[in-house]
């Protein structure tokens, strides 16, 4: 039979501020979003002040003030990084593992003949002694069901962060999906739980219960999968390689809302390059660039525009001494002035492997054989990513990049 | 007799393809490709093919034909006598090798102050903490008390832990019952820049 495990950071993000500030441990925590605009994760503590997830920060700075709950701007490096090590730990007792997000990863067990329960009791424990970061472990007979046995794991304490669901007797089990609406299942998203209410199929245990044709008719075949992994048919495998990115978008909310053409450019450029290194570190090159701009939708007193402009190119590109240029001239060509721009973006899609082959009716330019080959070549910038940063967003409670960055690294 | 004005047959106008009307949206040419280069060739039309279709602005790289040079034949054999180290090659020495044990568990730490001045811990020295290694008495520990950071080396005798500085002008510090140590992480090396 096959058997999977889910292990899920608790609290993640909380998780790793409280690794490099212990102080923190049993206080309540929020994180929040890219400058600083809504609330992205909680600690217990903050959840039982009943803090809500998305909630803007603005709207609760006097209830988390109140409360003295911490609040931290999100530290991407030091999450990363934090995350890059637990998956590493969790990939010794498998040989088979998808990093299914920052904070969870599946790993195949199917076939191992040890007591699986004391064996994912080990991998809790070294992760934790290991990075400091707490996990609960969910066992089951497919993707789904460890998915449901994570959530139980972390919910009742008795279990001590490992619970296999197949040990489950089919009267609790039953019991466990009453308690559940649908649309917390994993894989039902908003619009199929809508479809499923339509119908009456309210909880976990109506949709256990209903007829797998109408669960086909109603989700098409994705349903039908989950419903029968619900059962124990795996059919769900396990995605070794993520499959490799369509589009890569580098977008940001501005720090403040830029009228300048030239902050608007700043800004852009500089997500351009972030683009770029995220394409390369794929070895992915790119046939077609979008640049976006637009208002804030929400403001009052000024009109609203969004600008965007797609270039192809005849040839698959990864060079930034191309697609910077490239990215700067079309804003130039799409730019108004006379607003407002709260957020901008650059897309890179139609996305190819980058063979780096040699072109037709292309040839290599000289700076991009500068960049590659020169030993500073990378410290180059154009002049176009430089100005008064105006556009980078607000970080006000970011902790230190203990991990990544020399300059800061944890004093004692 | 009087000669009647063809009704049927012939071009009519109108009739047709229409000009630029086709995948190309411009007008075309015939070519001869050698055999060789007509995957690339057939590869960058459909590209450019796609993107029309896409109704994306295309951009053609502005190239001087003279300038292009390919170089299809890029590999060199190299010639002359083969070195005599070759034989003898080994890893060079990687000091992450050398000062890491667990990897996923190995944090740096900046030293703050000259309690473990003895130990040869000045102020702004890198520690290597490694969180894998069980906190045997003797060993030098990042510990928590109370929430605050500390480095000392940790002792235990009879059920007695002390934290002990190694500086005279530092009290050691006795762990009473009741009060709550952690053990973050124990420290393997300590590197001291001069430069």
């Amino acid at each position: 039979m096959a058997k999977f495990a889910l292990v899920d950071c608790n609290n993640f993000y909380a998780s790793c501020e409280r690794v490099f500030e212990p102080k923190l441990e049993h206080k309540a925590i929020v994180v929040l979003s890219n400058n600083d605009g809504c609330i992205i994760a909680r600690s217990n503590e903050a959840k039982a002040f009943g803090i809500k997830m998305g909630e803007p920060y603005f709207k609760v700075k006097e209830l988390l003030n109140d409360k003295s709950i911490v609040v931290k701007s999100s530290n991407y490096p030091l999450y990363g990084d934090m995350s890059s090590r637990v998956m590493k730990i969790i990939s010794q007792y498998s040989p088979v593992q998808e990093v299914y997000s920052i904070d969870e990863s599946f790993i195949d067990l199917s076939g191992f003949s040890m007591n699986l329960n004391s064996y994912m009791q080990t991998l809790k424990q070294q992760v934790k002694t290991w990075t400091g970061i707490p996990v609960c472990v969910g066992l089951g007979s497919t993707k789904l069901r460890a998915k449901l046995a994570n959530h139980i794991a972390k919910i009742y304490p008795r279990f001590d962060g490992v619970f296999d669901i197949d040990k489950l007797s089919e009267h609790r089990f039953e019991k466990l999906l009453h308690s559940l609406e649908v649309k917390e299942l994993w894989g039902i998203g908003k619009k199929s739980a809508d479809r499923l209410n339509r119908v009456n199929i309210n909880t976990a245990l109506d949709f256990y219960q209903a007829d797998i044709g109408i669960i086909e008719t109603l989700l098409g075949v994705n349903g039908k999968r989950l419903y029968r992994e619900l059962y124990g048919h795996s059919c769900l495998q396990i995605e070794q390689i993520s499959p490799p990115r369509r589009q890569i978008v580098s977008s940001r909310s501005f720090g403040s809302e830029l009228s300048d053409y030239q902050d608007v450019n700043q800004a852009l450029s500089t997500l351009a390059r972030q683009a770029v290194i995220k394409m390369k570190r794929q070895s992915l090159a790119t046939t077609s660039v979008s640049v976006f701009i637009q208002t804030n939708p929400f403001s009052r007193y000024s009109s609203c525009i969004s600008l965007s402009k797609t270039i192809g190119m005849s040839v698959p590109v990864s060079d930034e001494s191309i697609l910077i240029p490239l990215v700067s001239k079309t804003l130039e060509q799409m730019y108004e002035s006379g607003y407002q721009f709260y957020k901008g973006g650059v897309m890179l899609s139609n996305l190819t492997p980058d063979k780096s082959q040699q072109d037709l009716f292309t040839q290599e330019s000289k700076t991009s054989k500068f960049y590659s080959q020169h030993p500073y070549g990378n410290l180059i910038q154009y002049a176009s990513e430089l100005g008064n940063n105006k556009w980078r967003s607000k970080a006000d409670f970011i902790s230190d990049r203990y991990t990544t960055n020399w300059n800061e690294l944890l004093s004692i | 007799m009087k000669l009647k004005t063809q009704q049927h047959g012939g071009a009519r106008t109108g009739a047709g393809r229409k000009v630029n009307s086709g995948k190309f949206k411009e007008d075309t040419k015939v070519m001869r490709i050698p055999s060789s280069l007509v995957d690339r060739v057939k590869s960058t039309l459909e590209l450019y093919k796609s993107q029309l279709k896409a109704d994306v602005q295309v951009q053609i790289p502005a190239y001087d034909a003279s300038s292009v040079l390919l170089p299809i034949f890029t590999s060199r054999v190299q010639a002359g006598f083969p070195s005599p180290a070759d034989d003898h090659l080994e890893d060079t020495l990687d000091l992450n090798k050398q000062l890491i044990q667990h990897q996923e568990a190995t944090f740096f730490v900046r030293a703050q102050g000259d309690s473990m001045l003895g130990a040869g811990i000045h102020q702004g020295d890198i520690l290597i903490v490694d969180k894998a290694l069980v906190a045997k008495s003797g060993r030098i520990v990042i510990a928590v008390i109370d929430g605050e950071f500390t480095v000392k080396r940790l002792h235990k005798y009879k059920g007695v832990i002390t934290l002990k500085a190694e500086n005279p002008e530092f009290k050691d510090i006795l762990i009473k019952e009741g009060s709550e140590l952690i053990i973050w992480g124990v420290v393997t090396s300590v590197i001291h820049q001069y430069l």
